[in-house]
């Protein structure tokens, strides 16, 4: 009822608030007109909370209705109420319940654990008194194995529980055990270490390594190794000087003899590394993981003694050192008191390269070994400790003796392979002939063959440093020996004198001399025709050389990249360190290329200058000699019989022939491209100093027009470019009224692009003898849109 | 690796007796630290760093080379494409500012004639330690014509001035030079002066 009440209220409350007028402003009301005004909305405001009112009061019987239901209700809930509080009674007392419970799970829980651990000291214990018995009984039946691992059972208890134990009641009988265990301990310690030494001395290995095997057990996984290392270093020992006594004094074949050296240290590596793959398993096993790194610094003591001795023996035998000192004066001194013929050094330099490869490869295999081993304990290692792992590896690694013989024999290698690539270039220089009938002479082929085979050489070693040093000494050799060898044959130039000169006699006799004299050559005119001709095709051979240089090193470059990339995919080298130092010095040789094609285009430029040049121009001077201002009859008879493009194409023909015969095509191609370049500069020059008439005019078209097929036939280049001022001048002096340039000019130029400008048009059609001047000047001003201003 | 895109490439070589702080010198403008208990080099170490200088890109190949005497032979054959020379000494060990002049004699033995040479006297952070005067190395680089500094790998003392003013000067050496070969050669055309002709050997 409440509740309706309340509901009631408050809508009365909304609508009073909502109504428009207030008590305040009624009696503040003072006109009748707003007092009717205000009384009409306040009917209506009447009327509607009547309405309103009718509509609550209609809900009456209805609310009275769910009022009666409510009652009824009421006994339900004091049975509800009931319920729940005894519902929560039961909770509360299970809570504490539990609550109690857990408490005396947690003390059983402790019990237990302190049972346990109880139970685990009574084992221990137990054990320590097993062990005791065990022992004993085990090293009175030499069953060192058994009584060594009761001795690690023991060495693996815990000591503060046999600590706690000695002072628990049973501490007399506990210490007891202890004493006689410790006892035993030590006395199996001293009786293995004996035994194992004896195994040694007899060179037993089943002893050997059934004691070995024990020394873990005892805690002295350092000592075992140390021992067993020892063993092994006995037998490598005797092994590599028994091998080292028949390669000095054995009696071998000659292709073995030449190796016997290289070949004998590889016996030495292979056999530690035979060693280290049939002892690694024991050592893996027995040892526990990272322990393989120990052992191989033990071997590699005997190793580096043992090749130490393999490589002086070399040194001495081989006279290493003595053929470096040689080498070494005779580069310091210009004039060398003692050669050594490079010839000789093809056998030690190889054996080195050999002998370097098979440390590296054994050094590989070694760190290899070692890494894998240290992964597996270092897996779950901190971090620092995998790193000192790993530091010391490469220390023992990169400066063992080993390392640092075989660096040393390579350090005196490499003056002696450069000493053999140079002297051997000198030898293909000095011994260079030429076939007739090939383009290039047997130098370029020679030399390229000995730097192939230095680098291969180097690269065969295996060392990279090796290889890039040689590398870096090929680069020099070919920049500035070789490279120096061509420019000076170019420098003598290409002989100005030709055949047809001399027969031509006493004229060109003269022109000729004026020639020598200005290149400063008076030998050329005592020179016979023989020694002329072999200067030539010298020239040209040695143009053919710089290219085929050029070529040669980009081809030698790639060759170098393949094989090295082939030797990092086996794993030498690794790292991107080697890389970028092979792909630097690799640029450094492949930027010599480039100065090669400088220099054959300074040769070719020479050529053109001296040979074609003083050629073609009095030929193209013979074009002034032919008048085009011509007439009819005068037209058909150069129709008939040419006057000059004709001859001028026979003589370039002609002149060109030996090029072609002498240079490789794509020399031949660029040497024409420049002579048309020049014929073109030549042309335009005759031209501007003739007079044309129109026939004149068209004469000049057709000359043109076959000169210009015919270059075209001579050359892979495009001749129209180069001509495209020429034909330029041909179109305008044929036209058959000045004004009708304008057909071709601005915007009726139509796809011609012009080449001349508008002073040279007019200077072109000012050649035609029938233009007036006055028409090619009134082009100017009258053309509307300043065309040929 | 570093782009390709430069203004210049400059080869370094670093050269000197082994132990006077070559790789530390290196390691320290190319990585910025200072390694720990790193050992002697082994042959020749190559590391690459490009800095702008004046908004140029200068890409420098540093040439760490090994002091140790049977690397010798390796190290030489670098002399002659380096644009510069570190020659390094020790401040706090007489011997290797002693042996200078047969480094020296080796620089002029193998590399080409336009190298820049730079004398470095480093582990400046040892003061207590100095057996050569500064002076005295002044001097000395004075007489033979070469730019001297004193460095400090350890403390990062004058590294990077090291490097950066050498490479200052190698660009500045570079565009002279570029310079006098404009200037000299030939126009193209007719009239060609071959320059192989003129070029002395
Ligand atoms: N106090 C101090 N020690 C330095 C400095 N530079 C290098 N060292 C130490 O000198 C020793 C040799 O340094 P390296 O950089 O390996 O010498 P290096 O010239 O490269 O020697 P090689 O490679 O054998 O030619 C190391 O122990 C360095 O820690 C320095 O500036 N101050
Ligand atoms: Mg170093």
């Amino acid at each position: 009822m409440s509740e309706t009440n309340s509901s009631v209220a408050m809508k009365r409350s909304a609508s009073a608030g909502s109504s428009a007028v207030s008590i305040d402003t009624i009696e503040s009301l003072t006109e009748l007109d707003e007092l009717e005004r205000v009384y009409q909305q306040l009917c209506e405001e009447e009327k509607l909370v009547d309405s309103e009112l009718e509509g609550l009061v209609s809900q009456r019987g209805n609310i009275e209705t769910k009022m009666l239901a409510l009652q009824r209700m009421g006994p339900n809930l004091q049975l509800i109420e009931g319920d729940a509080s005894q519902l929560s009674g039961m909770i509360t007392f299970t809570c504490s319940l539990a609550e109690n419970v857990s408490s005396k799970v947690r003390q059983l829980d402790l019990a237990k654990n302190r049972l346990y651990q109880a139970i685990q000291r009574a084992d221990d214990i137990l054990d320590l008194k097993f062990c005791t018995d065990g022992v004993q009984t085990a090293l009175r039946n030499e069953d060192y194995e058994q009584a060594a691992a009761h001795v690690h059972r023991y060495l693996s208890l815990d000591q503060s529980v046999i600590e706690l134990s000695r002072q628990g009641g049973e501490s007399s009988a506990v210490d007891a055990s202890l004493a006689l265990l410790q006892e035993a301990e030590q006395k199996l310690k001293a009786l293995v270490k004996e035994r194992l030494d004896q195994a040694i001395a007899d060179g037993d290995l089943a002893q050997v390594e059934r004691f070995f095997k024990i020394f873990p057990l005892l805690g002295l996984h350092d000592q075992g190794l140390a021992r067993f290392a020892q063993y092994l270093c006995t037998q490598l020992a005797s092994k590599s000087e028994e091998n080292l006594i028949l390669a000095v004094g054995g009696e071998l074949g000659e292709r073995r003899a030449a190796l016997i050296f290289a070949d004998t240290l590889t016996l030495l590596l292979e056999g530690i590394a035979r060693i280290v793959e049939t002892h690694q398993p024991i050592v893996e096993t027995y040892y526990g993981p990272g322990r393989l790194y120990t052992l191989i610094k033990h071997l590699q003591v005997e190793c580096d003694r043992q090749a130490e001795k393999v490589v002086d023996k070399f040194i001495r035998q081989r006279d290493y050192q003595n053929k470096f000192q040689i080498v070494q004066s005779s580069m310091m001194r210009s004039v060398p008191t003692e050669k050594m013929e490079p010839r000789e050094l093809d056998p030690v330099l190889l054996e080195v390269a050999v002998m370097n490869a098979r440390a590296e490869l054994y050094l590989r295999f070694l760190r290899r070994r070692i890494t894998a081993d240290f992964e597996v304990g270092d897996a779950t290692a901190p971090k620092a400790t995998a790193q000192e792992h790993q530091q010391s590896m490469e220390k023992l690694l990169k400066h063992c003796l080993l390392s640092r013989t075989m660096q040393e024999l390579i350090g005196y290698y490499i003056p002696m392979e450069e000493y053999y690539m140079r002297e051997s270039v000198n030898k293909a220089v000095a011994m260079d002939t030429f076939e007739k009938g090939q383009l290039t002479s047997s130098m370029v082929d020679d030399c390229f063959y000995i730097v192939k085979k230095c680098i291969s050489r180097a690269l065969s070693s295996s060392s990279i440093d090796c290889l890039c040093a040689m590398i870096n000494h090929a680069t020099s050799v070919l920049e500035s020996d070789f490279r120096e060898v061509l420019c000076n044959k170019l420098r003598q130039g290409f002989p100005a004198t030709t055949l047809q000169d001399i027969q031509r006699g006493v004229s060109s006799a003269v022109s000729l001399m004026q020639s020598s004299l200005q290149q400063g050559k008076f030998n050329t005119m005592a020179m016979g025709i023989e020694s002329a001709e072999d200067a030539k095709a010298s020239f040209l051979v040695t143009l053919n050389n710089v290219e085929v240089c050029s070529e040669n090193i980009i081809t030698l470059k790639k060759n170098l990249e393949n094989d090295c990339a082939k030797l990092f995919s086996q794993g030498f080298g690794s790292g991107e360190q080697a890389q970028a130092k092979i792909d630097s010095c690799l640029a450094d040789l492949v930027s010599t290329s480039s100065k090669f094609k400088d220099l054959l285009q300074e040769g070719l430029t020479e050529l053109n200058n001296t040979a074609i040049k003083p050629q073609v121009k009095p030929w193209i001077s013979n074009f002034l000699s032919i008048s085009h201002n011509i007439e009819e009859d005068e037209f058909n008879e150069y129709e008939a019989n040419d006057p000059w493009v004709q001859q001028f194409i026979v003589n370039l023909e002609q002149l060109m022939a030996e090029f072609k015969a002498g240079l490789s095509p794509v020399i031949y191609d660029t040497l024409t491209s420049l002579m048309t370049s020049l014929i073109s500069l030549e042309m335009e020059k005759a031209v501007l100093k003739c007079t044309f008439s129109r026939l004149g005019g068209l004469q000049f078209d057709k000359e043109l027009r076959s000169l210009v097929a015919y270059l075209t036939t001579v050359t892979t280049w495009t001749i129209r470019d180069k001509f495209a001022r020429l034909t330029q001048m041909a179109t305008i002096l044929n036209l058959e009224r000045v004004t009708e340039i304008l057909d071709y000019w601005g915007p009726n130029s139509g796809p011609l692009t012009w080449r001349l400008t508008p002073a040279e048009v007019r200077q072109v059609l000012a050649l035609r003898i029938d233009f007036r001047s006055e028409d090619i000047k009134r082009l100017r001003r009258t053309s509307k849109r300043d065309l040929l201003a | 690796m570093s782009m390709e895109d430069y203004d210049h490439l400059f080869k370094i070589v670093l050269i000197g007796n082994a132990g006077v702080g070559k790789t530390c010198l290196v390691r320290r403008f190319t990585q910025g630290l200072f390694p720990p208990g790193q050992g002697a080099t082994i042959g020749v170490d190559f590391m690459i760093k490009t800095v702008e200088i004046n908004g140029e890109k200068v890409k420098l190949q540093i040439w760490d080379t090994a002091g140790q005497e049977r690397f010798r032979s390796i190290t030489q054959s670098y002399y002659r494409s380096a644009n510069a020379l570190i020659l390094t000494y020790d401040i706090t060990c007489e011997d290797s500012f002693r042996c200078l002049p047969e480094w020296l004699r080796e620089i002029e033995q193998y590399a080409n004639s336009k190298v820049v040479t730079v004398l470095v006297g480093n582990k400046i952070d040892l003061t207590e330690k100095r057996e050569v005067l500064r002076e005295r190395a002044e001097e000395f680089a004075e007489a033979q014509s070469m730019l001297y500094l004193e460095t400090s790998a350890k403390e990062s003392d004058n590294v990077e001035k090291l490097f950066l003013d050498l490479a200052c000067k190698l660009i500045r050496e570079a565009k002279q030079n570029s310079l006098v070969n404009s200037v000299s050669s030939p126009m193209p055309g007719e009239g060609k002066t071959i320059s192989y002709l003129n070029c002395c050997s």
